[in-house]
């Protein structure tokens, strides 16, 4: 064992912690400083997201930018009831809910599988499916987009809850492969010498267990769903529009609506934050699994 | 025993994901597969003509495609030092002991950034990095920079937003591998010494390992796609400065309709994905 | 087919029937009687001209009982969304025509010529119609390939010369520049200065870039994008003068002009931070209202200034065409609306909107030049004009594509105007190449 602080020499002692305390006291005012700088850079942007929201067109670009001014809800007026935002916000819930879904009804059953068979081909399947998660959307979208033409499938909802798979079912199974993998054998053993089925034992005895696993993958399916862009801009027209097309729909050269496109930005950011930070344990959790392998 | 399993039950858990995802995920690739062998130009359908890997030659003669190319591992290879930079830097402030509310406050705010909708980080930073009326130029005291409109400056301002947007990500990462670390371990290596840095190096170190693995091989992916940001930051501009290959694809397939040739360029990009995951995964994951 | 054929048969007996009956006692809501209830899908931009019509739009929908389905798109992305619609048999009933796509949708027969639908419909042609009211250039370039209409000029621009009367005033010139040497050599140094600057033109690399400022620097010099038999011009001397002029001109520019889009440059101007732009007709309400200009009161409008090959004024605008695709109802709803958005009797009020009519007729009143300054430089840039001022064929949008990359390179000084004109000529040479251009496959038309 190292020297402890009572073994030393009293007087030495009390100097000691003294230098030590005016250490300790300036290094927790540092640590101070830099979380509450960490903060302010993290929620800045979203201040000024929001406040410029609030700006008239003349306010909005009045150089240099002003910070106290008469806030306005006009925009989200316009940006909700005249332009149809609020409907690309249904489509967005409705497209993200739907894939996440899906991609946990088949997701499931195979990291089930990945973890608890033994079979040939498992290491490269495993690794196909991981894959997918790591291709550009931009080489799926093109043949994507003629094939779906070809079935005349443009424009509707069923597109993009089946495309958004590709990079959904990646991470269900990345994750609940993993979750399923730390649950022992033992604890099925008896199961299955009764007779149950694997069915029966994933979804009695393991899926109840892996169920931190599965809201982790699910959660984070959600948010890739809803924050996609360039499948939504391609496949989509108006009837199954996202909202994150709509955002750039505003992006006329002619004139820039910087406070609509504000508030827009805002109706389809602060959802997906509230939902990221009521579930942030679970999101923590499932960023940091790779890093505790 | 593990795994045992008749074929019928390995399918029956198995099949439908595979099968979902080879219709969505390899169709696709197929046709563009076959699109790519063909002159198939959008707005010229009642041409197509197999014209075999002359797409091919002439994507891989195409300096603007290798230029795009090292262009993304460019960003790749500045952005991402700065992320794990400063993501271990909030990583160890975060480990510190003490200050336990606002170090849960602030681990919220890490989650923010991660979750924004990509395309909306781009229309934020059209909207603060304006020369006349953007926040950030007023709050360098007034300073008059041309973000937007430079080549060098606007990819530094890509630079910002990536960083801004995923070092989060990396701190939290590291913070876990962090945590990690036995206690006494960690303790008793403080009272042989006072550097950080040797405790960093000797002692934190083999933990973050896996954390950092992770992070590359999801930032290495993540900007390989690099699309949404860009295209409503910069749209590739000014000139091609922040033209990555997402976008340059894009461009290629969806506004000069020249679909063959895009094909083409997808191929490729896919096939140095997969050489890069494959050397990812299998140097670092080899349990699997 | 048939079907097709024994229509339009029955069409023009029809047609030769009713002669002057029908003619007389034309209206507009008699005609849509049978369309009553029928949706037709069009694209429209986020332009003024489109909120004119947008507005008006509530009476054609009571006379009609025809619904208008609006999908309103940036302009970067409504080409990509039409073409997509139009390969995927869509719903879109009216083609939204840039004059440089036109060649697109006419040779992929996207869209119907006029005189087919006037065939088909003889009931729905307004006698009224008089399409020899439309400037001849603008009808032609907008609506017109290959000696065929197809649609009817709608949204209309041409380019003009916006100052500001105050800062030209303060530095000793009683008018605008005549030439764009002048504008360069005397007006660029005595307005360029404090942080204010004598010019501005929008670059920025998508469409603004070939059209705005590319296109706008080779015709005033003499210089084309192509010569007679479609091989690259902009090597020659001309096109390299103008190209240059463009380099010399831009030290009179605010910085990042690159990244200028029109949006940018009318705000620059409308702040008073520039003293000059090329810009669309379009703008004018934009920098004449005191709500979005700091120097309303100062906007004077002239033609675009001449170079050494004349005024070759920057064209530009949109026809609306009935759609293929559409079916039989959709057709002759669409041709209603067209009609009827594009017409006489309407440009008045599509005016005083904010839109710009390509009525000759609407223009006939002098006292409309006291109101809309632009009037008179607008009538005077539509009477000559360059209908290839950007090349209107099939392949333009591959090639405005080059021209927006290296056009862009050369203003940043990546590479030289030498360098990027030969970049481009090799590239659109061989778009034009496998486009049968060379081998007498296809006719050269722009």
């Amino acid at each position: 064992m190292a020297v402890t602080p009572s073994d030393a020499d009293p007087g030495v002692f009390t100097a000691a912690t003294g230098t030590k305390r005016r250490i300790a006291n300036r290094s927790v005012i540092w640590q101070v400083v830099l979380l509450l700088a960490i903060m302010l850079v993290c929620v800045f942007p979203f201040y000024w997201m929001v406040t410029t929201s609030l700006k008239t067109q003349i306010v909005a670009l009045e150089a240099p930018p002003v910070w106290i001014f008469e806030p306005t809800l006009d925009n989200y007026r316009e940006a909700l009831f005249e332009d149809g935002v609020l409907r690309t916000l249904i489509n967005s819930l409705i497209i993200a809910v739907c894939t996440t879904g899906l991609a946990l009804l088949l997701g499931v059953p195979a990291a089930f599988a990945l973890a608890r068979f033994e079979f040939r081909g498992k290491k490269d399947l495993w690794f196909w499916f991981i894959t997918n998660r790591m291709v550009s959307p931009i080489v799926l979208a093109l043949p994507f987009f003629l094939i779906a033409r070809n079935l005349g499938l443009l424009d509707k909802h069923i597109t993009l809850i089946l495309i958004y798979l590709t990079f959904n079912l990646p991470i269900v199974i990345w994750i609940v492969t993993d979750q399923f993998r730390g649950i022992p054998y033992d604890l099925d053993e008896a199961a299955r010498l009764e007779g149950a089925s694997q069915f029966t034992i994933m979804r009695k005895i393991c899926l109840p267990l892996a169920m931190p696993g599965v809201a982790v993958s699910a959660i984070f399916a959600f948010i890739f769903s809803w924050n996609e862009l360039m499948f939504g801009l391609i496949l989509t027209r108006s009837e199954a529009k996202t909202a994150p097309a709509m955002a750039v729909s505003f992006m006329e050269g002619y004139n820039l609506p910087y406070g609509k496109i504000m508030a827009t930005s805002t109706l389809i950011v602060i959802p997906v934050l509230i939902f990221a930070l009521i579930a942030s344990k679970q999101l923590v959790r499932g960023l940091t699994m790779g890093a505790v392998k | 025993m593990r795994g045992q399993a008749s074929r019928k039950t390995i399918l029956a858990f198995i099949g439908p994901a595979v099968f979902g995802l080879a219709i969505v995920g390899i169709a696709p690739l197929l046709y563009a597969l076959w699109t790519s062998l063909h002159f198939f130009n959008l707005t010229k359908l009642r041409q197509i003509e197999f014209i075999g890997l002359e797409n091919y030659a002439n994507v891989l003669t195409d300096e603007v495609f290798w230029q795009a190319m090292g262009r993304t591992f460019f960003l790749l290879g500045t952005a991402l030092p700065l992320q794990i930079g400063f993501g271990l830097g909030i990583a160890l402030v975060l480990h510190k002991p003490g200050l336990t509310i606002l170090k849960t406050l602030t681990r919220l705010s890490l989650v923010l950034p991660m979750a924004t909708t990509y395309a909306v980080v781009g229309l934020l930073g059209q909207v603060m990095f304006n020369q006349k009326f953007g926040v950030v130029n007023q709050l360098l005291n007034g300073a008059d920079i041309n973000w937007i409109g430079d080549p060098t400056n606007a990819f530094a301002m890509i630079i910002f937003w990536d960083v801004w947007q995923w070092t989060p990500f990396v701190a939290l990462v590291l913070l876990a591998g962090l945590t990690m670390v036995p206690g006494e371990v960690e303790e008793a290596a403080r009272l042989e010494t006072k550097s950080w840095w040797t405790i960093l190096r000797h002692v934190q170190l083999p933990f973050l390992i896996p954390g950092l693995v992770a992070v590359l091989i999801l930032r290495t992916a993540d900007t390989l796609k690099l699309f949404d940001m860009v295209f409503t930051l910069t749209r590739g501009g000014p000139g091609s400065s922040t033209e990555f290959i997402s976008l340059m694809i894009q461009r290629v397939g969806f506004r000069g309709f020249d679909q063959g040739l895009a094909s083409a360029q997808a191929v490729i990009l896919l096939i140095i994905t997969i050489v890069l995951a494959q050397i990812y995964i299998r140097v670092f994951y080899k349990e699997v | 087919m048939k079907r097709r054929v024994l229509l339009s048969c029955a069409a023009t007996v029809a047609l030769i029937a009713s002669g002057a009956v029908a003619q007389s006692d034309w209206s507009l809501e008699e005609a849509a009687k049978p369309y009553a209830g029928t949706t037709v899908d069009v694209v429209f931009l986020l332009r003024p001209g489109y909120e004119a019509i947008e507005a008006m739009l509530p009476e054609f929908e009571e006379r009609t009982g025809i619904k208008v389905n609006i999908i309103k798109h940036p302009y970067e992305n409504a080409l990509g969304e039409q073409v997509r619609d139009f390969v995927a048999g869509g719903d879109l009933d009216i083609a939204l025509i840039d004059l440089v796509w036109i060649g697109n949708f006419a040779e992929n027969e996207w869209v119907v010529p006029i005189e087919q639908i006037q065939a088909d419909y003889p009931d729905l042609v307004d006698p009224d119609l008089d399409i020899d009211d439309f400037f001849p250039l603008v009808l032609n370039a907008f609506g017109g390939w290959n000696g065929t209409i197809y649609g009817l000029p709608f949204d209309n621009y041409s380019g003009l010369l916006f100052y500001n009367k105050c800062m030209l005033e303060e530095a000793g010139f009683d008018g605008p520049p005549e030439t764009w040497e002048e504008l360069k050599d005397t007006y660029g140094p005595a307005l360029t200065k404090d942080g204010k600057y004598a010019f501005a033109l929008q670059s920025k690399r998508n469409e603004t870039q070939s059209a705005d400022s590319f296109a706008r620097v080779l015709w005033p010099f003499g210089g084309s994008f192509l010569d007679e038999e479609f091989r690259s011009n902009l090597m020659s001397e001309e096109s390299q003068a103008g190209l240059k002029f463009r380099q010399d001109l831009m030290q009179y520019m605010p910085e990042g002009i690159v990244a200028y889009d029109h949006a940018e440059a009318v705000n620059g101007f409308a702040q008073g931070d520039v003293a000059m732009i090329t810009e669309w007709s379009a703008f004018y309400s934009t920098v004449v209202s005191p709500d979005t200009s700091a120097v309303a009161d100062c906007v004077e409008i002239a033609p675009e200034p001449k170079g050494p090959a004349g005024r070759k004024p920057a064209l530009g605008g949109f026809s609306l065409a009935v759609a293929s695709q559409a079916d039989e109802d959709e057709k002759g709803a669409a041709w209603l609306f067209i009609q009827w958005a594009t017409s006489k009797e309407n440009a008045g009020e599509y005016l005083e909107r904010g839109g710009v009519p390509a009525r000759q007729s609407a223009y006939e009143d002098p006292a409309l030049a006291e109101t809309y300054k632009f009037v008179p430089a607008l009538v005077e840039s539509w009477q000559e004009g360059v209908p290839e001022f950007r090349p209107r064929f099939a392949e333009w949008p591959e090639i405005t594509e080059i021209v927006q990359e290296w056009g862009t390179k050369m203003m940043l000084g990546e590479v030289t105007t030498e360098e990027g004109a030969q970049e481009i000529g090799t590239r659109m040479e061989e778009v034009l190449e496998n486009a049968g251009y060379y081998s007498g496959d296809k006719t050269l038309a722009q």
